[in-house]
């Protein structure tokens, strides 16, 4: 082989892959388009909730399916107490809080005993679905809808499954500790089960970043957005993904992610496929995934609902120093998640989820950031050696910047338009900023964040390190 | 080397910038929007209150004190939407009398005419609280004739709140109700309904119905207030189908009579899980004192949920129980039974 063959092979691969990478970021970017535009079409037409319903259905509290929050906590001693507080004082007819104390180092169950006069009781487990040992179960003389389980240290995904073995009430409603839910973010996530007719499974809701936000008693104060950049990225990220990713999922019958931070689901049918998985670090979206599954295995008429306006608020990592293991934990999750339901992709037998859903994430989760990053880099280094167009990768900087800031800001407007919590001009003129900045630094970063989930993906890491908190009022 | 043409490339970059230029313009003019109102945030407030002042004094029988010109119809609206959740009787009534002589009445029912679905819908919620009779009949005409089901299902609840929905008969054709399985709001219309139909009710009763709506319209008679139908809930307990029995028991717990006392303890034994459930739950809401010993049988019972809900109704029915003393409960934890819970 001359050298000159070498160097045609090579210039031949270089092109390749700055085509594949162009491609990939392209149709990224035009699912993006096109979700941003179902979404906008939603928000349009959708109608907003009634309170002739909501007359009704305070007159007839027993049809309002009761709820039970579960509640995860590791080491949460400084605000366990408030956040519970917070659940009880919920706005729903009936709806019970159990908290299932992960095993914590610290004095999480003593704040809890103290607080709401809790005692041993003994509650049976309806289903045993956690692989840890329950250690105890308290009930509270003061609060009869809350209970407490003591067991020892699993992950999030144990203790959520032990919390819904002991759940008795149709509905479950999973979330972290430190989920700030709207007063009334339970009776707006319950609507849709007001017209359903049997075939809702469960019910996401939009999610947004507290960053900023003053928090007093375990509830919002006032909103107001972070002075630090870091936050103010992941706001932008949140309104992407919560306007317009999961609201035109939804809408077209492929909502594959209901997150962690808050997701109300039927009861049975978790129990019936197990509960959360306790071998991923993705157990979200796997869950999800797994319920579309055995949902389609089973030809059983179902739908996934998403409300998207604001149900909870939730603290994001400050700094890029936690950012970076949050970020490729669901680079990885994702991943894994992938590989273990890969009998989906593409399979007609499940339908749109086979076809379009499991493809779409294959697409943003596997293909897209390294498309993307080594676009970045190889692009402009073909079109140097003159192996490409310049104008290609001019249109690759386009697309991948221009058109993503378009799209963000395109998010920001329907939100302003649409549901309008943003406090105030100068507000959105702040995340305004943070769309176009992202572009230069931090979208690259994350790009990097999720190709380490893809390298502890391959090496099998099964570690979980916790995003460092600073807690409501830090900025 | 080249596979597309540069015009290709061309295209995608003053696509990506015209996309993004149009987005930013839009924002950019959301912004500026924003930021005016919140220039205008007190002088709104002033002419606000001042509407508000103005209608109050008016329903008091007053001369408003300031010149309501460049009031417009949406401010007035948003006013008397908010004085009328204030105002009770008679001083409600004349509120809703001089709204409808300012022509807001009109606005509103124009608007329950557009092509929207959303704008029908907030019309309708507007015309709810109106409460005219003008209303009702625009509200009646949009449950009946509105092409969009979510609109007429909007327009029933509006109705269902002002105590004029028509007879069930008729609100099940219009809602098309038993063509699909019932939803919760279907429930709560029927049990809006029944207070004003009862007799109604019972006759539906004798239609060819699917039992999961003969249970609905069972279930709705124990919002009827009216200890007459226990008869008519006591012949559906012994019904062939579960869900009716179940909604039976459901009903007469509701009621909370002591004429049902015999077929609720009766109902202890069926042979259908959901209605044991039913069953201990209406003899704890009753406070059946005599069903004590069958429901410490049912702790013994081969389905989870009913030791359950056995072992709940004892800290209620007996104050001895021992809740240490009790039998283990899940005896096989994966076993569940959902329709129960």
């Amino acid at each position: 082989m001359t050298w000159s063959v070498v160097q045609d092979i090579a210039a031949n691969a270089i092109v390749a892959v700055a085509f594949f990478c162009f491609i990939v970021v392209f149709l990224r970017n035009m699912i993006g388009l096109a979700q941003l535009l179902i979404a906008a079409w939603v928000f349009a037409t959708r109608i907003e909730p009634s309170e002739g319903a909501r007359e009704l259905w305070q007159r007839y509290a027993d049809l309002a399916l009761p709820i039970t929050m579960i509640a995860p906590a590791y080491n949460e001693e400084l605000s366990i107490v408030e956040s519970v507080k917070a659940l009880l004082a919920l706005e729903y007819p009936e709806h019970e809080v159990i908290v299932v104390n992960d095993g914590s180092k610290d004095d999480t169950m003593g704040r809890l005993i103290a607080a709401f006069d809790m005692y041993p009781c003994e509650r049976t487990q309806v289903a045993q679905l956690q692989q840890t040992q329950i250690r105890q179960t308290y009930a509270s003389r003061r609060f009869p809808n809350l209970l407490v389980v003591d067991k020892e240290n699993g992950r999030k995904a144990d203790a959520a499954n032990a919390g819904l073995g002991f759940a008795r009430t149709p509905l479950v409603c999973v979330i972290d500790a430190d989920s700030i839910i709207e007063p009334d973010g339970l009776l707006r996530a319950a609507e849709p089960f007001m017209h359903d007719n049997g075939r809702l499974v469960a019910v996401g809701g939009a999610i947004r970043v507290a960053n900023g936000c003053t928090v007093k008693g375990g509830s919002l104060q006032k909103i107001d957005v972070a002075k630090a950049l870091v936050p103010r990225f992941q706001v932008v990220e949140y309104l992407r993904a919560f306007l317009t990713a999961r609201v035109a999922n939804a809408q077209t019958g492929t909502l594959m992610l209901i997150s962690g931070a808050f997701g109300l689901f039927r009861r049975s049918t978790l129990v019936e496929i197990g509960g959360y998985r306790h071998d991923t670090v993705g157990e979200d979206l796997e869950l999800v995934v797994h319920l579309h599954r055995h949902l389609r295995e089973q030809k059983r008429d179902y739908r996934f609902a998403f409300i998207p306006d604001i149900v909870c608020w939730t603290e994001a990592p400050a700094a890029l120093k936690g950012l970076d293991n949050q970020r490729a934990r669901w680079q990885q999750g994702s991943l894994e998640t992938l590989v273990r339901h890969r009998r989906m992709m593409f399979n007609p037998r499940y339908g749109r989820i086979g076809l379009l859903a499991m493809p779409h994430i294959l697409l943003e989760d596997v293909l897209g950031p390294p498309a993307e990053l080594l676009g970045y880099l190889v692009l402009p280094a073909a079109a140097l050696l003159g192996l490409l167009d310049p104008m290609m990768a001019v249109a690759f900087f386009f697309v991948s910047i221009v058109f993503g800031t378009g799209l963000s800001v395109g998010t920001l407007a329907l939100e302003e338009q649409q549901l309008r919590r943003t406090p105030s001009a100068r507000s959105l003129i702040r995340i305004g900023w943070a769309a176009l900045l992202e572009n230069f630094g931090y979208r690259q970063i994350n790009l990097w964040y999720r190709i380490q989930g893809v390298r502890r993906f391959l090496k099998k890491d099964g570690t979980w390190a916790a995003v460092p908190r600073l807690g409501f009022g830090a900025d | 080397m080249r596979i597309f043409s540069s015009g290709l490339y061309e295209t995608v970059v003053l696509g990506s910038a015209a996309m993004a230029g149009v987005v930013v313009v839009i924002f950019l003019l959301l912004v500026l929007r924003r930021h005016l109102a919140e220039r205008q945030v007190d002088a709104n407030k002033r002419i606000d209150a001042a509407i508000t002042r103005s209608y109050l004094r008016r329903v008091a029988g007053h001369r408003p004190e300031t010149d309501d010109t460049g009031w417009t119809d949406e401010r007035r609206l948003a006013a008397v939407s908010q004085i009328q959740a204030l105002l009770r009787g008679g001083e409600r009534d004349r509120l809703m009398q001089i709204a409808e002589l300012d022509g807001l009445l009109a606005a509103t029912v124009r608007r329950s005419r557009r092509w929207r679905r959303s704008e029908r819908v907030n019309a309708i919620r507007l015309l709810q609280r109106f409460g005219s009779e003008l209303c009702i009949a625009r509200l009646r005409e949009l449950m009946a004739r509105d092409r969009s089901p979510l609109v007429r299902v909007e327009a029933a609840f509006a109705l269902a709140a002002a105590h004029a929905l028509p007879p069930p008969r008729e609100t099940m054709r219009i809602l098309r109700m038993t063509d699909r399985a019932p939803s919760r709001l279907d429930s709560a219309l029927l049990r809006a309904s029944v207070p004003d139909y009862r007799e109604q009710f019972v006759l539906l009763l004798e239609d060819d119905l699917p039992p999961v709506w003969r249970a609905q319209l069972i279930d709705a008679l124990g919002w009827s207030g009216d200890v007459a139908v226990i008869p008519v809930l006591e012949k559906a307990a012994g019904d062939e189908d579960p869900e009716v029995r179940g909604a039976a028991l459901r009903a007469a717990a509701k009621l909370g009579h002591p004429g049902a006392r015999e077929w609720i303890m009766a109902a202890l034994r069926d042979p259908d899980a959901n209605v044991r459930v039913q069953a201990v739950k209406a003899s704890e809401a009753l406070g059946l004192r005599d069903a004590v010993p069958q429901i410490r049988d049912l702790r013994e019972d081969s389905q989870l949920w009913v030791r359950l809900r056995a072992d709940q109704a004892l800290e209620a029915l007996d104050p001895g129980y021992d809740t240490k003393a009790r039998p283990p409960l899940a005896r096989n934890p994966a076993h569940d039974l959902s329709n129960c819970a």
